[in-house]
């Protein structure tokens, strides 16, 4: 088995499901099955990790976009909105136990962002690399 | 009253004017009612902005008081505070005034025709300005001693007056200066001195006795009352159950508002811009909300239900009835109601606070009750600048 993808994919979830946040963890399992299903393959938190802090041109021409931009570097960390200035709670689960708990919120908020940020929706691969990576977090 | 200084040749042989000396004119609760009203006209002032609310109330209702403690001690009190001493008369004013042009010196003892003129003035001008402020309390923000008991459109003609009276006042109030000054040279006499001690240049007979009793238990009345007044609202408990119930709320509204600004109430825009917002929800402020049914159906419903045209709030009211009917602003700061209520709001406040940061000074903005009194304009750091979308 390829180790990278162990310590990054499956221990976390592992340690995760151990520690008892199975309830968070089905909904994103879920997904990520319906995304392989879309053709999306090996979800990787390294690649969404990657996504996360790529820069995508702003076409009105204001600063570039990622999703850093808002829910900063560090997804403990509580976020700020790039327009309104609203804080945005954390999005990593292991300190916002909220968050990646409900599936239809999770692809409501994907479809969103990805618009605002990248300009285009998210390929199915692009979206289960990120949640493998927040689910990581 | 009229005491004439003899000057230049003597009058008539024999004529003596009987002897000027510094005697008591003003009694002590006529200079207390002075000072007092004089002291609440300028705080008046220092608080007409919405976030001073609680002071300016309490001050108008000293007014209040002040000006019927007036009434009575005009028919009650010493000889110079009656108003039967400085009766309103027109021809008595304009010839006190045509005097002053060639420099007549005239010596009133009490009040001068012309200043009687602003004195009734300024207490019909008082007594105007508490009753349209109570209305208005009473009708928009349904406090008071008549809460409940009016129409928003009945508070918003009454606070018209209400500010444009204040004008009016604050011109007879200057009138009323003018006059102290000039008529302090042309007496030769320190009125506003005057006001202070209680001593005129007048006859002995003149002289009226002190009131200090009436004075004190006038200063103690008004301490009594800001005391209650401000450990309590004591006057809005008399309005109790007439205050009109608060403005319906809709948890998925928060939510779904709520993730990336702070949810404005319905109330705040007509029903035509909430079509307009779900018409561009694709595009809303440069994000799409990508809702889905049956919330984006349940969100505009309830937009529907309870937008300003509704007239659930004064606020509501307000905006309803100053928006364009052509207009349909997305914004609430573009609303004209919205403009002038913040046009005093200098640049320094809008670097801390966004203006789509409604509860960063309203502490009820959620609500949507926007009330007066729960406005604490924002002390915050400068927050680090925003970038333009």
């Amino acid at each position: 088995m390829n180790m990278r993808r162990f310590l990054l994919v499956r221990l976390p979830v592992a340690l995760c499901l151990a520690a008892g946040c199975g309830a968070w963890a089905a909904p994103v399992d879920e997904l990520l099955q319906e995304y392989q299903a879309q053709g999306g393959k090996d979800f990787n938190a390294a690649a969404g990790d990657k996504l996360w802090h790529q820069f995508f041109k702003d076409p009105k021409g204001g600063e570039d976009r990622r999703c850093a931009l808002c829910h900063t570097s560090d997804l403990r960390a509580t976020g700020k909105h790039a327009v309104t200035g609203k804080a945005i709670k954390p999005l990593a689960p292991s300190v916002n136990p909220e968050r990646l708990a409900d599936k239809s919120k999770i692809e409501k908020w994907l479809e969103r962002n990805c618009k605002w940020t990248i300009g285009r929706a998210c390929t199915p691969q692009e979206k289960g690399d990120v949640l493998v990576m927040i689910r990581s977090k | 009253m009229k005491a004439v200084i003899p000057s230049g040749p003597q009058g008539p042989e024999g004529f003596s004017p009987p002897p000027l000396q510094k005697v008591r004119v003003w009694d002590a609760p006529t200079r207390l009612f002075h000072w007092a009203l004089a002291a609440a006209f300028a705080g008046e002032w220092l608080t007409r902005d919405a976030r001073y609310i609680v002071p300016h109330e309490f001050l108008g209702y000293a007014i209040g008081l002040l000006v019927l403690f007036r009434l009575v001690w005009g028919f009650t009190g010493t000889r110079w505070a009656r108003f039967a001493s400085f009766p309103l008369s027109i021809s008595a004013a304009l010839a006190y005034l045509r005097g002053l042009t060639r420099r007549s010196q005239s010596h009133h003892t009490g009040h001068n025709p012309a200043g009687s003129w602003a004195i009734y003035a300024l207490l019909a001008l008082a007594a105007f300005q508490v009753a349209s402020g109570i209305v208005t309390l009473g009708a928009e923000q349904q406090l008071g001693p008549l809460a409940g008991r009016l129409s928003y459109s009945v508070g918003d003609t009454a606070h018209e007056l209400h500010e444009s009276l204040a004008w009016a006042m604050l011109a007879v109030v200057g009138l009323h200066l003018v006059g102290v000054v000039v008529g302090s040279l042309l007496e030769r006499e320190n009125l506003v001195g005057s006001m202070l001690t209680g001593l005129k240049r007048a006859t002995a007979a003149s002289a009226v006795q002190p009131r200090r009793g009436v004075a004190f238990a006038l200063a103690a009345m008004l301490g009594m009352i800001a005391l209650a007044f401000f450990r309590g609202d004591s006057l809005d408990a008399l309005a109790g159950a007439r205050v009109r119930a608060p403005l319906t709320q809709d948890a998925s509204w928060k939510s779904e508002c709520g993730s990336c600004h702070m949810p404005y109430h319905p109330s705040l825009l007509p029903a035509r811009s909430w079509s307009a917002m779900w018409e561009h929800s694709q595009d809303h402020f440069g994000e799409d909300l990508a809702l889905q049914e049956p919330t984006a159906a349940h969100l505009a419903a309830f937009a529907a239900a309870h937008a300003a045209d509704a007239l659930e709030s004064n606020v509501a009211w307000k905006i309803a009835t100053t928006t364009p009917a052509q207009a349909a602003p997305l914004r609430v700061s573009e609303t004209p109601y919205w403009k002038k209520r913040h046009a005093r709001l200098d640049a320094q406040t809008w670097k801390s606070v966004h203006p789509s940061e409604c509860n960063a000074c309203h502490r009820d903005a959620e609500s949507g009750a926007f009330s007066p009194r729960a406005i604490e304009v924002a002390a915050r750091p400068a927050a680090a600048p925003r970038k333009a979308s």
